[in-house]
């Protein structure tokens, strides 16, 4: 089975800080590979582990990118191709340069982390599969593989669906799908040495929106505080209004 | 002006309906509800069987013949599958996750970003935008819309399996008093120790991620936060919970918010308006015994 995944790389968000305008301080923050993206990186891994085949990642990114990809390489992806050109989240643009690339070759099923953990857009999926062609199922919790068809287990509000779909397909995973696995010293030393494709993308990236602030909101809490055992009083009085 | 909401989530079409009402017409699209005509749309059209193929191909038809100047699609899994779709077909860039909606001359959005980190507000002539969960409060109208039934085509996908989870009744999203716990309470048994709290207040038991998903102290559809839902209560009271990004994302429509953390620079000190630092296990009883 040929299997592609998708993977994301994004700044380490726990380490953004604030200047003293509140706008956060992007420069020479730590990379590293998305959280959903590890996730589908090891969907992929275990389709393959499962059924045999090859995983192929692409990654959008810059030539700061290697190092996920080595990851990825880490973690069991066979091949990966860094295509560099990666600007800012804009969707539209990130789904046509993958499609690109993704022509090129033959995937039975394309794998890829539901949400992005910047933006939470979870576009990327549905925009991919017009411009593939392809059927799309997204949140996936679990994938079977039989003969060309993938039944998916999509988490929804307060059921868990099965859907049965042709491959191939587009599928975006949940957190809740594995937990990803760690690789062993031996693998991230062979990840090292194994080659990376890299390509030029070609991003139209377009100036049709313009960010007016980007700022830590302001909490319009009244944070009042109480230590040393104090404040059940005070807090019980707001409380009684309910009762 | 004129825009289109489609929800697959009736409640979510609710709220959206309310928060653009008054700034433009508004034909909405979701599942049977009773209650979607009273608020203040001018048509209302319920589907049944929708999946992402026949929704889409029914969506792009429809929004290409009606012309609509905006497009509004709520944050649920289909919404989000729909959005991309529909934008491609389109040609309408999308602008996702939106909280916030101004329209002058160019449209002025709001979304979180580096996730929940920062907020950004943004110009644009786009004309799609996908819609966080809880925008506002719903609130109904006198008028009511008029009704309409469309007939999807049959989907190329199918539903193998449908397993319901267990899920223990009532909506937290609707309720008036929410005590929420987090991994401080230490283990499933100390529910009980909170519980006269609960009672106390009449209020609905709700938890962070960890508590619903990973130990499942509670069922998974009372999770609050990012990935869990999103709650609007007059009383938010959060019990041994640290306060993260993706927790606040969800308590941030709460009217009151007040933290007991035995940590002094948990971070929902930051965003609550009352806090009591100290152990949970003392603080609680003497919360309801004061409250008697
Ligand atoms: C993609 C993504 C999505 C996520 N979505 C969500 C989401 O929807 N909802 C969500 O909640 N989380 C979500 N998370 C997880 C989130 O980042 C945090 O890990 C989580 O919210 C922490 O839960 P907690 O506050 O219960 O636990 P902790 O962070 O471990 O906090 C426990 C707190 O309890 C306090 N405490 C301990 N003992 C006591 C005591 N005896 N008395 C008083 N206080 C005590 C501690 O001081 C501490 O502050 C998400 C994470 C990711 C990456």
């Amino acid at each position: 089975m040929d299997i592609a995944v998708l993977v994301k790389q994004t700044v380490d968000m726990d380490q953004i800080k604030l200047n003293d305008n509140n706008e956060p301080i992007l420069d020479d923050l730590p990379l590293k590979m998305d959280i959903l993206s590890k996730n589908a990186v090891e969907a992929a891994v275990q389709l393959k582990e499962k059924y045999t085949g090859k995983v192929t990642a692409f990654i959008f990114g810059t030539e700061r990118s290697t190092s996920t990809m080595k990851e990825a390489y880490a973690m069991g992806v066979d091949d990966g191709t860094v295509i560099k050109g990666y600007q800012k989240s804009d969707p539209t643009v990130t789904a046509s340069v993958l499609a690109e690339e993704l022509k090129k070759s033959k995937f039975d099923i394309i794998i890829l982390g539901d949400q992005s953990s910047d933006s939470y857009s979870g576009l990327l999926a549905g925009i991919l599969s017009s411009e593939l062609g392809l059927d799309v199922v997204t949140n996936a919790i679990n994938i079977e593989i039989k003969d060309k068809i993938a039944n998916v287990t999509v988490e929804s509000e307060n059921e868990d669906i099965t859907v049965e779909t042709k491959l191939p397909a587009i599928v975006s995973v949940a957190q809740e799908i594995n937990e990803a696995r760690l690789p062993k010293v031996m693998q991230i030393m062979a990840a090292g040495k194994k080659p990376i494709n890299i390509v030029e993308g070609k991003p139209d990236y377009r100036d049709d929106s313009r960010i007016l602030s980007d700022k830590a909101p302001e909490s319009q809490r009244k944070k009042i505080i109480y230590e040393d055992g104090k404040g059940i009083d005070e807090v019980a009085k707001i409380l009684k209004v309910v009762k | 002006m004129k825009a289109l909401v489609f929800s697959d989530e009736p409640k979510n079409a609710r709220e959206i309906i309310t928060y653009l009402r008054g700034k433009m017409d508004i034909d909405v699209i979701s599942t049977e509800d009773k209650e979607l005509p009273e608020y203040g749309a001018q048509k209302v059209y319920f589907y049944k069987d929708g999946f992402v193929d026949n929704l889409s191909k029914f969506l792009a038809d429809h929004i290409t013949k009606n012309k609509y100047d905006f497009v509004f699609i709520s944050s649920t899994n289909t919404g989000r599958e729909l959005a991309g779709i529909l934008s491609y077909k389109l040609k309408m860039k999308c602008m996702p996750e939106i909280f916030s909606f101004e329209h002058g001359g160019k449209t002025v959005t709001k979304r979180f970003f580096h996730g929940g980190k920062t907020v950004v507000e943004e110009e644009s002539d786009f004309q799609m935008f996908t819609v966080s969960a809880s925008i506002c409060e719903a609130e109904k109208t006198d008028k009511r819309s008029e009704i309409e039934n469309i007939n999807l085509d049959k989907s190329n996908y199918k539903i193998i399996n449908v397993k319901g989870k267990n899920t223990a009744g009532t909506d937290i999203r609707n309720a008036k008093v929410i005590v929420s716990i987090g991994r401080g309470l230490g283990s499933e048994e100390n529910i009980k120790k909170i519980q006269p709290l609960v009672d106390e207040l009449h209020a609905e038991i709700a938890g962070s991620r960890p508590v619903c998903l990973d130990y499942k102290w509670l069922s998974e559809d009372k999770q609050v936060g990012l990935s869990g839902k999103k709650v609007r209560p007059d009383f938010y009271i959060a019990l041994g919970i640290s306060g993260q990004i993706q927790h606040i994302a969800g308590i941030r429509g709460s009217k009151t918010i007040i933290a007991i953390n035995k940590d002094k620079s948990a971070p929902i000190f930051e965003e609550c308006d009352y806090g009591i630092v100290g152990d949970l296990f003392t603080v609680v009883p003497e919360l309801v015994k004061k409250l008697k």
